[in-house]
Order: structure tokens, then sequence, then C-alpha cells
């Protein structure tokens, strides 16, 4: 995939539109934001991957709490550093774009909040979660006893079959309950 | 083969596994048998389910490569479709195509995109909100103008410049020539500052303009194969108008209320959806993450802390309850004292105002007297309100909604005040009725009664304006620069001010009303208020980068929306009324306007149905008709049932669901249970053997 520094290939282009929720425009953006991470002399290749130090310069991402959760949920990397190639970045813009279903947005919104990644929302997830929420430091975090009632509360809410986590389908009920998830769950470049 | 989704290998859950990022491709395509719901089920085989085209690869949670391959795979398949599906494949392909890019343009063209963009990435989705309800009134005005502008507008001035309007005079009956006296052109020199009131109050060389009603000709322009009548062209446009305005805000409201009843109430309470979905990931920059994470902090300490009261609300004793309520039922007669209060004043302003004359510069002050007594007693009342909210020990959420709809009823009524005192000095009610014995109405006051109402609106959008740039030259700029460059104690707790989305949108809305009422009198006031609301756009987006910080409670955008558009609703439905009122009961002003040969305004429609021809009269007599509306009615009726049936057994089907849901995890529970017990009934046999 001889990829150029300043320009995508027409079909590559019509691939990536095809299967994601961007238009033209707004892949040749990415592009051109990928390529300004990347060294001149390293451009050349489509298949490189940015560490995710570098990712996170860029403003869109820079303030979010969420931010390494986000690289690690699309990196398809095997070292599990949250490295993304210009593909996984393009996924990345898909799920959180405009036209991005609400399906596809909770999916991915529910991985990014899974720390642990075991595939369910238990206690400490939510506290995790709760932390980000807030600010991570101690004055700006809840007290024990309001984070306890909290979560108590949310998985009072949530938990619909009670065994003490909140799954995916769950928590995509709740979602599919909230009208600004939608607009909320949006980065654009 | 059927791949039915992505199993995640050793997790015991079936339901709710997702691929993780360090997994193999290879692992991850592993067929399962076992059924996932949660996770995205992708069918190999494309013409197994008839859906030709497969399943929407950019909707599948997967990385680019999988779904690369998964598009080959489909691309393979193709050719086993018949000629006619693929034909219709590529049409539906190349139309999508199509529409992406018209869509990718018009968002192109959309006013203010990027400037929307930032507002919400500073200052989140409720201050968003406000803004794109601005521009949304902005292209209402300029769709009403451009309407206005070609049906009543420009056939005007052509008529007027070509002059053959020859059946200008008005046959009026014997004894009534008093009341075609109007002579609204200021006599001799006039000084300089004149011509600034007359800006400012629509008098002088405005009154006589295309701004107002009293200008435009009654003319009936009749050629040989051509038929222009000006006065019906006039109420026509009018009506039109408004039907135009409510079809656009209940498509709105239709929109806003399909999201709010697709969420359905509150069946999931509000903790879970504030830290699942209350991050904002369109925010930048670390000043505004910083805000939004106390914001949030603040909102569920909050609610946490409003459970508690209501905890403690409900242990209260019979005597406490008592008190509570006497208090509440007290502070709600204060209000609705204070509330009655401005009325009082306002139409005490509006009378003495109508009755004052003056050149001077106090008339202006005067001219203004009704239009600054509704903006201070809607600035005050509302301000006493929310302090008398604090101490009805109401929940937070709902102190925010009481004052909220006591600012509506104030706004609102405040208007309709300000025009039963004009309607009621128009009509004669409050002086003797002799004087409109002549004309119909108060002629000695009010020579062309059409435009002074417009004047009365056109000074009252005026004033709106003008305060909206007064506070913020005079309240918002100094105080940002009070607070930013004093270290007092005081001055710092105060601090920048929030941006108040409620009272904002309110305000907007009380224009458009105004807007609304004036219409007919003063058909340039729509694009008076579309320049008016682009500016207020552009000041208002100024002010709120430099002077203000975002808001300590979020607000909820989309349900507030229906709650503006309502409040919307309202002041159409206000407008409405007095339109129906003057156009069907007043007398129209002998002396002016298009009208002034009738003895109301809709006496014109009957005149030009009257000259239709008979084939076209039978015809509107038949759509009037019974044997018309009948079976339309009838029809409409089985129509909504269908769609409340729908909507019912849609509703069961969610429940059903739901029910389903838990019926599972007592299903798995159980199943994980017999596991767990036959692994230990085996594990201690071997131990036994």
């Amino acid at each position: 995939m001889g990829t150029t520094a300043s320009q995508l290939p027409k079909d590559l282009l019509s691939e990536y539109q095809e299967l994601t929720f961007l238009t033209k425009q707004e892949i040749l953006l990415a592009h051109k934001r990928f390529s300004e991470l990347v060294a001149k002399e390293e451009r050349s290749s489509n298949s490189l991957r940015v560490p995710m130090e570098k990712i996170l310069t860029m403003p869109e991402l820079k303030s979010n709490p969420f931010r390494k959760r986000i690289c690690h949920v699309f990196s398809t990397s095997d070292m599990k550093d949250g490295s993304l190639t210009f593909e996984d970045f393009l996924d990345l813009l898909s799920a959180f774009s405009d036209s991005a279903t609400l399906e596809i947005k909770s999916h991915y919104a529910f991985r990014i909040f899974d720390f642990d990644d075991d595939g369910t929302l238990d206690c400490r997830d939510l506290e995790n979660l709760v932390n980000c929420l807030t600010g991570e430091t101690d004055d700006t975090r809840l007290t024990p006893e309001e984070m306890r009632q909290l979560i108590n509360n949310i998985l009072e809410e949530s938990d619909i079959d009670k065994d003490g986590t909140v799954n995916l389908s769950e928590f995509q009920h709740v979602i599919s309950r909230s009208p600004d998830f939608v607009s909320s769950f949006k980065i654009v470049l | 083969m059927d791949w039915n989704g992505i199993q995640r290998p050793g997790s015991v859950m079936g339901g709710h596994s997702y691929p993780g990022p360090q997994e193999s491709l290879r692992l991850r395509r592993r067929p399962s048998n076992v059924a996932d719901q949660s996770s995205p089920q992708f069918n190999w085989n494309p013409d197994q389910n008839g859906d030709e085209t497969g399943p929407d690869l950019k909707a599948l949670p997967l990385p680019m490569a999988l779904k690369k391959s998964m598009r080959q795979v489909q691309q393979m398949k193709i050719p086993i479709v018949s000629r006619w599906q693929s034909w219709r494949m590529h049409k539906s392909k190349k139309l999508k195509g199509f529409r992406d890019g018209a869509g990718g343009a018009l968002a192109y063209v959309a006013l203010w995109r990027r400037v929307l963009h930032k507002i919400g990435g500073n200052f989140g989705g409720g201050v968003q909100s406000y803004f794109l309800f601005l521009r949304f009134l902005v292209v209402l005005n300029f769709l009403s103008f451009l309407l206005i502008a070609s049906f009543v507008l420009i056939p005007s001035i052509v008529f007027q410049s070509q002059s053959f309007g020859n059946n200008n005079e008005v046959n009026i009956s014997a004894g009534k020539e008093e009341c075609t006296i109007y002579d609204p052109n200021p006599q001799g020199l006039v000084h300089f500052y004149t011509y600034f009131i007359d800006l400012l109050t629509g008098t002088g060389f405005m009154e006589y303009s295309y701004l107002f009603y009293g200008y435009y000709n009654n003319t009936v322009e009749i050629g040989n194969d051509f038929s222009y009548n000006i006065p019906l062209a006039y109420l026509l446009t009018a009506g039109f108008y408004f039907i135009f305005c409510l079809f656009c805000i209940v498509i709105r409201t239709g929109g806003a209320i399909r999201i709010a009843v697709k969420t359905g109430g509150k069946a999931v309470g509000g903790y879970s959806m504030l830290v699942f979905t209350g991050w904002d990931y369109g925010l930048q920059g670390g000043r505004a993450m910083q805000l939004k994470q106390n914001s949030i902090r603040y909102q569920l300490q909050v609610e946490l802390e409003e459970e508690r009261i209501k905890l403690k609300a409900a242990s209260l004793t019979l005597a406490q309850i008592i008190g509570l309520y006497s208090l509440r039922a007290f502070l709600n007669l204060v209000v609705l004292t204070l509330i009655g209060a401005a009325f009082y004043g306002i139409f005490l302003a509006t009378e003495f105002s109508q009755g004052y004359t003056g050149t001077d510069f106090l008339s202006l002050v005067v001219e203004y007297l009704p239009s600054i007594v509704i903006t201070v007693a809607n600035f005050l009342v509302p301000f006493l309100c929310d302090q008398i909210a604090l101490l009805e020990r109401h929940t937070p959420s709902t102190t925010v909604i009481l004052a909220l709809l006591r600012a509506v009823f104030l706004r609102l009524v405040s208007l309709g005040v300000l025009l039963f005192t004009l309607w009621s000095q128009i009509t004669c009610r409050t002086v003797e009725r002799g004087t409109c014995q002549l004309c119909g109405y108060n002629h000695a006051l009010y020579p062309c009664w059409e435009t002074r109402v417009g004047q009365e609106m056109y000074k009252l959008a005026m004033f709106d304006f003008i305060t909206v740039i007064a506070v913020m030259i005079l309240v918002e700029f100094p105080r940002r620069m009070v607070v930013d460059n004093c270290s007092w104690k005081l001055v710092k707790f105060v601090g920048r001010q929030e941006f108040v989305v409620p009272q904002n949108v309110l305000g907007l809305v009380y224009g458009q009303t105004v807007v609304w009422v004036g219409a007919l009198f003063c058909p340039l006031l729509p694009v008076i208020n579309t320049v008016k609301f682009i500016i207020i756009f552009y000041c208002k987006r100024i002010t709120l980068f430099t002077n203000y910080r975002p808001a300590n409670r979020t607000f909820r955008s989309t349900s507030s929306n229906i709650f503006f558009l309502v409040v919307l609703l309202f002041g159409w439905i206000m407008s409405c009324m007095t339109l129906i009122y003057s156009v069907a009961v007043i007398h129209p002003s002998m002396s002016c306007g298009p009208f002034r040969s009738l003895t109301m305004m809709w006496s014109v429609v009957p005149d030009s149905f009257y000259s239709l021809s008979d084939t076209t009269q039978d015809f509107l007599r038949y759509i009037g008709s019974q044997a018309f509306s009948v079976p339309l009615f009838t029809i409409a009726c089985v129509a909504l049932a269908y769609v409340a049936a729908m909507a019912s057994v849609y509703g069961q089907s969610v429940s059903l669901l739901r029910a389903q849901l838990k019926l599972e995890g007592r299903d798995k529970k159980f199943l994980v249970k017999q596991i767990e017990e036959l692994s230990s009934v085996s594990k201690s046999r071997g131990e036994d053997f």
C-alpha cells in the first residue's frame, strides 16, 4: 500500500470511505494530522505505529481523562502499548465521528470503561471510571462513603440481572436511553 | 458457514465478551456456535437473510484489517447475485456516495459550523444548544422574510413605481370622512436628533414607509391575463407565515421528542446515565476539562445529597410537613403578588405612554416606557423568584424547573398585558364609548392603529436588542475586568459569570414572540429580527469566550430543547390569537393600509372568493364541506389509532426484552453454579480414586 506523504491513493481512500463513517474530507484531514505526528523520512509506510505518547499530544485527545484507555482500545499492537497505525487511528475517528451509530459508539465506550479488559464493568472499573470523571487527585475525588453510595446506586439502576457487574447489553440499555450520548461521544478533528 | 460474532477463549460468561486488542486475527476468526447477543454478528453468507449488500461494515466494531478482509469476502460473493440485484446494489451505492457528498457539501455551507463546534468544545453541549436554537431562529426569520418579500413587498414596490394603482379611492359612507384623516409626514424643519429618535421609535420618517402596515396600498391589479390583489396577498402571506413557523417548530419538536421518547422517561436512573454518558469527548484544553470534571463531581454530590434530603423528607413528622407546605403556599402567594405587581406596572406604563405626546428627548423615554418596565420586571422578578425558590426547600432540580416556569409565565404574559392594554385603548374599553362610535375604533388617538401596534412591537424588539448590547458592554466586560484584576476575596468568590442557558433562551423566545405579534403590522420585522439575531450571535460569542466561565451545573440539552420549543409554541399561540383577533374582530383603519375600505380584514377573503369562477367556488365549497372533512377526519383517526397501537406494541416488546434479559442472567448464574458443583464433584471423585 504505497502511501505518499501528502495523499492517499484513490482506491485506498474509497475503501476507507466504505469501511468507516468518515467522509472523504475527514479522511484526508486525518491523514494530514497523522502524518504530522510522524517524522518525515518515516512517512512512506502505512503500517507504521505511532507510540501512544505522540498520539496523546494531539489537542483533541490531550485533555481527555480517558485518553490512554482510548489508545489501548483502538490499538492493534501485539505489545499492548497503545500505539496506533493510521488505520487504527481511522477506526478511532470513525467510532467518534458524527455519523457513527449508537451501537458502535456504546460498544467502544464500554471497552474504554472496562479498565481491566475482562468484559464486564465491576466495582473496580466503576471506581476507576468515576475517578476519571471527577479528577484523579485526592481533593477532587469523592469520599469513600460517597463512592460506595454512588456505585451501589449505579449497580441498582443498571445491573438488571443482579450479578454485581454491568455487562455490555446492560450498558447499551442504559446508553440507548441517554439522548445526549451520541452528541457527546464525539471527537472531530 | 455462520460466523456468529467473536468469542474470547477462556471467557466463562458467554454473553459479553469482545475481541481484546491483544488477540491475533486467527483466534478471533474461530467460528463459534454460541449465540452471542452483544457482540456484532456477521453473516458470511450474504443471501441467507435476503440482504444482498451484507451487513454494513462500518458499523462493526472491528479493527480495519479485519474489516478489509471481510470486504474482500463480500466482493467475492457479489457475482452470485442476479443482474437486477447487482444493478440495484450499484445504484444504491452510487446514490449513497452522492448523498454523502451532498451531506458533506451541505455541512460546509451550514451556517457557523466551525464556531458552533468550538463553542461545544469549550462550553459543552448545553451552551451549544442555545446557539443552535439561535441559528434555527435566524434561518426561520430569514425564510419568513423571503416569503413576505416575494408576495407583498416586491409586488407593492412594483405597483407603486408603475403607479397604475388607480383604484386607490376609498368609498366612504357619508359622515365618516373624518376617519380618513391621517398625516404621518412631519411638518417643517426637524432637529437632527429627531432622526435618531425616529429611528429608535419607528415614528417620523420611518412611520410612512414599507416598514409599517400603513404604507401599503389597497391596489388590486387586473391586467389582461393577470390579476394581483395586494390586500389578499397581504393577509394570506401573514397567515401562511404563521403556518410556516408552526410547521418548522413542530418538525423540530418532533425530532427532539423522538429522541426523548426513545430514551423513555426515567426508566434508568440518573447516576448511571451521568457516569456512563456524562463526559463530553469533544472538550479541548486543560481548563475546559477541569471545569467539566468539577461540574460532574458537583453534580454527583448534589444528586447524592438530594437522595439524602429525600430520605430525610420521608421521615418528617406531620407537623413538619404541614409547616413546610404552608411555607411553600405562602411563598407562592408572594411570587404571585410580585408577578401581579409587575403586570400592573406594565399596564400603567402602557396607558401613560400611549396618552403622552411630545417630540423632545423625554418623549423617547416615555415612548420606551413599556419596554423598559417589561425588561426591568423580567430582570427583577425572576431574580427575586430565584431567591424565594431557595427558601422553599425543594430538591435542586425542582427548584430550577420552578424558577424557569415562573420566568416563562412572566415573560409571555407581560407581553400579553401590553397587548391587552393597547387593544382596550384602540377599541375604547377604557374611555367612554362615544369616541369609537364614528369609525369603529379610537380614531382620535390612533388614526392608523395598525401602524401604532407595529411601532410598539418594533420598539420592543429594538429595546430587547439594546438591552442585550448594553448588558454586554456595561455589565459583563467590567465584571470580567474586576474579577480578573482584583484580588479581593469577595470578588474572587463571586467570580466570572456563568452562561445561564434557560434565561438566555427565554430571551430569544420573547424576541421571537414579539416579532410574530408584530409581523402583521410591521411586515419587515422578520428581516430586522434576522439582522438582530445575527448580531446577537456574534456578540454572545465574543462575550462567551471573553467573559464567561462554563457553568457549574451542566445542562441536559435534549430534555430542555423540548421545553424551549414548547415555550416557543406558547409564544406562537399567543401571537396567533392576537392575529386572529385583529383580523376578524377589530375594524381596520380607514385612513391607511391595504384594508382601508373594509369593515374587517377578513372580508377580503370572502370578497375574492365570490369573484372566482363557479367551478373553483364549488370545489372550494366541497373542500370546506362535511362531505370532505368527515372522511378526512375518519382517515386521520384510523392512522392515529394505528400509530398508537404500534407504539404500545413496541413498549411491550421493550418490557419483554427486559424480562428476558433478567431471565438470562438468572440462567447464567444457575449454569455457572452447576459447572462449579460438577467440577467440584469430579475433583473430589478424582481425589477418591
